[in-house]
């Protein structure tokens, strides 16, 4: 007989099964529920009107897409990756020359040093920053994240290896090797912002890897001018420097043409805090260009436009990832470019 | 295996949110906190890392066909869930293979595998897949796969008191929308239409295998009119990299060659 007082439990315990988190969503680790940050997504909400507006009705102004949600490691690596680029190519040009030997390997250097801490600001922005190396787990041809994942690793190995070999004649096939890769680092990231369903992105999708590529040639030459150089070598920097700025320029105009024919679109390259990093960019480079342009050699002139392009190079990335995060605020501008 | 999905009708909805707590119970996500947004009575505003289903509440001065109202008033109510696309962004911009389609033919992200990198989030047309800063990996609606699995349907749908949300295989929901949507055009609801169901009405996503059946444009429902998977429109990003890289490969040896000649 199963008298009350004899049982063990009195029935009231919890079976500890019942409380084991094991659903889908269980494995997120909180460590406190997301506060709604300082800033409010949207205008508060006595601004917006309660009902849909009409002819152009929205969801209460509220974005329809999500911001990119890449810190400030991203576009410091989508500088370091276009130097290294850059580098890698005119490594690999100026192989075998002996009047600019010490131009070629301040390129590897740049190369190796490009390939070798871009990874780890990558890195620095993963939410499980443990698990980088399932980067390399698959290789998925339809992601331009992973295609550049591969040549980075694949350009990072034979950078070292070109450092390794220095100017042996067996150093030209790395040489070649290692070009390859820094053409598709100096470009691809161009690719990976178009590859987006981010208006302002999308839209500019030819003009971005244009742009990036361009923005490389200009950001090497920009670190290699102040280095100190002899004759030969600050000819072809020269040269090298002001082609990158001028196509740098170009490729500029060339995406505000392309983002303009929207205006929505091109809202976040005209107007707040992306358009003031997006013009300042535009003015510094122009500034480097200017002082490359004036005649003379001496290093305070070569110091003042390496780092003014420098400078408006890095600038020009951030303005990218500002205005991207600006334009998924604007529900308008992903029904303009869909209508 | 068929491909299973969810239809969702909104013309039924009532927007009890029962489908909101059913998922978060079943799914176990946490709250998001405490938050009047004063905007009609949606206080979840959009889909989440945390939040897999979202109901919308579109207040408008007009009336629906049929209704009548002392002021033109209506009010629409729509379900809101991660589509899982026949061509989906997110997976196809995934570079750890974390994103997978399952045997439901459902969009699925491994926990154990995502990194957290987050380019599914900007590759998602719709705006559904999240980081969460805290966990640090990308979240959204699986489909309830483990339900699905056990073969049960999914919790929202399994809650659902009016049927607005209807799961089940692909093809036979379309046949249900395809008699609902003659149903209410019978009834002269002409407003009624479905989005997103077949390939030919959404080329950009081919087709999504949770579909709506909505009453007013989609932009009213924060819905994109036409959204295209980026990866759709990218060769010709390919293409003028390759045109640039080529130009930069010119650039690079005519400053080696020009440079060094002149000094």
């Amino acid at each position: 007989m199963n008298l009350p007082w004899k049982r063990e439990t009195v029935g009231r315990e919890l079976n500890p099964q019942w409380t084991v988190l094991s659903g889908e969503g269980a494995g997120q680790k909180l460590r406190q529920p997301e506060l709604r940050k300082g800033t409010w997504p949207v205008p508060i909400w006595h601004q917006v009107p309660s009902v849909t507006a009409e002819p152009h009705p929205d969801y209460y102004r509220l974005p329809l897409l999500k911001e990119p949600v890449w810190i400030w490691s991203v576009p410091a690596y989508f500088y370091l990756g276009g130097v290294a680029g850059g580098s890698a190519v005119l490594a690999a040009v100026l192989h075998g020359l002996k009047s600019t030997e010490d131009l070629a390997a301040a390129c590897k250097m740049l190369a190796f040093l490009g390939t070798t801490v871009g990874p780890g600001l990558l890195t620095w922005d993963l939410g499980r920053k443990f698990r980088f190396i399932n980067m390399l787990r698959v290789f998925r041809p339809t992601s331009p994240m992973s295609i550049g994942s591969w040549s980075l690793a694949a350009t990072g190995l034979l950078a070292s290896l070109s450092l390794l070999q220095g100017e042996k004649p067996s150093g030209q096939i790395t040489g070649w090797g290692l070009a390859a890769g820094g053409l598709v680092l100096a470009g691809y990231t161009g690719v990976l912002l178009g590859n987006t369903a981010n208006p302002l992105w999308h839209e500019t999708r030819r003009g971005l890897p244009v742009l990036f590529v361009a923005s490389s040639l200009a950001s090497t030459a920009a670190v290699l001018e102040m280095l100190p150089l002899n004759n030969m070598e600050a000819g072809v920097v020269r040269q090298l420097g002001l082609m990158g700025k001028a196509a740098e320029l170009a490729a500029i105009a060339a995406v505000e043409g392309e983002a303009a024919r929207k205006p929505l679109v091109a809202q976040p390259l005209q107007k707040g805090r992306s358009s003031a990093l997006w013009r300042g960019a535009k003015a510094l480079i122009v500034a480097g260009m200017a002082v490359s342009l004036i005649p003379g050699r001496w290093r305070g002139k070569h110091l003042l436009g390496g780092g003014l392009t420098t400078v408006g190079s890095i600038m020009l990335r951030y303005a990218l990832l500002e205005a991207g995060k600006e334009s998924a605020r604007e529900p308008q501008a992903v029904f303009a470019v869909q209508k | 295996m068929a491909a299973t999905g969810f239809f969702t009708d909104t013309s039924v909805c009532i927007g009890c949110k029962a489908c909101e707590v059913a998922c978060k119970q079943w799914n176990q996500l946490p709250a998001d906190g405490n938050f009047f947004s004063g905007r009609s009575y949606d206080n979840t505003l959009h889909l989440e890392s945390t939040t897999w289903r979202h109901v919308a509440f579109v207040e408008q001065n007009r009336n629906l066909s049929g209704q009548t109202t002392a002021q033109p008033f209506s009010w629409l109510f729509l379900s809101d869930v991660c589509k899982h696309c026949r061509r989906a962004g997110c997976l196809e911009a995934c570079p750890t293979g974390a994103i997978v389609r399952t045997e439901f033919e459902s969009v699925y992200v491994q926990p154990d595998v995502c990194n957290g990198c987050g380019y599914c989030v900007v590759a998602c047309p719709f705006g559904v897949i999240n980081r969460r800063n805290d966990d640090g990996r990308a979240w959204k609606c699986t489909l309830c796969y483990d339900r699905q699995r056990q073969g049960m349907e999914p919790a929202c749908a399994k809650t659902c008191p009016t049927d607005s949300i209807f799961f089940g295989p692909v093809d036979e929901l379309r046949n249900r929308a395809e008699a609902r949507l003659a149903e209410l055009h019978r009834q002269g609801r002409q407003e009624a239409w479905l989005y997103g169901m077949t390939a030919e009405e959404q080329p950009g996503t081919e087709g999504l295998h949770a579909f709506f059946l909505l009453l007013h444009a989609p932009e009213a429902y924060n819905l994109p009119p036409s959204p295209v998977v980026p990866t759709k429109t990218i060769g010709t990003s390919w293409l003028a990299m390759g045109l640039a890289a080529a130009g930069m490969v010119a650039v690079t040896v005519a400053a080696v060659r020009h440079g060094g000649e002149r000094t």
